[in-house]
């Protein structure tokens, strides 16, 4: 694969989603169509549920 | 119980797991759809997911013993060797290998959905370990 990295930017966003969720207090969004990070958010309406990564108790 | 050869394992699939697929897959675009194919006694969920800009190709196996016993999650796409990376690229999500107790999959609360969600927040770490050698979560107590 042709790694294509993050820029600073998304990549500190995503970092601070990713603490966040694991902290267990933000939901971190896909994007509907193609799964691509779409933020993090506090609140899911319930529509966007199948999209909303919530904290997963994973051993990482 | 036999996911695809028992009366539960089969109530199992068409209450729980194949409705949280058809959700999932509703309105998303062709090449992010679950697939499923039938290998033995295993279904296999075949799709893509792109955390940043890169797409991983992923296979997520149901085993006959599903959902007592966790998903199986493996990237088909090549990476790099990193942490959490097991044998034959699978995924270290659950403790597999760890007791009942200990296990951080629980059949009673998760669909198969909730291991492609996993496999999403595991790559989205895996992007950031690329570029700064370092994973951004620490490891769960």
């Amino acid at each position: 694969m042709d790694f294509r990295p993050l820029n600073e930017l998304e990549r500190r966003h995503l970092i601070t989603a990713l603490r966040g969720n694991a902290d267990g207090n933000r939901v971190l969004l896909m994007d509907h169509k193609d799964t691509s990070f779409a933020g993090s958010a506090e609140e899911v309406p319930d529509e966007e549920v199948i999209n909303a990564i919530k904290s997963v108790p994973c051993h990482y | 119980m036999g996911l695809l050869d028992t009366e539960s394992g089969k109530r199992r699939l068409l209450s729980v797991d194949l409705p949280v697929i058809e959700k999932y897959n509703e309105g998303r675009d062709l090449e992010f759809r679950i697939r499923i194919q039938k290998v033995g006694s295993t279904l296999v969920l075949c799709y893509n997911l792109k955390p940043g800009h890169n797409v991983y190709s992923i296979e997520t196996r149901l085993l006959s013993s599903y959902p007592t016993v966790p998903p199986e999650t493996r990237i088909q796409t090549l990476l790099k060797h990193c942490p959490h990376l097991l044998e034959g690229q699978t995924l270290c999500l659950w403790r597999q290998g760890s007791t009942r107790t200990s296990n951080r999959w629980d059949p009673a609360k998760f669909t198969c959905i909730f291991a492609v969600q996993a496999a999403w927040r595991w790559l989205a770490c895996y992007e950031i370990w690329h570029d700064t050698g370092e994973w951004p979560l620490p490891e769960a107590k």
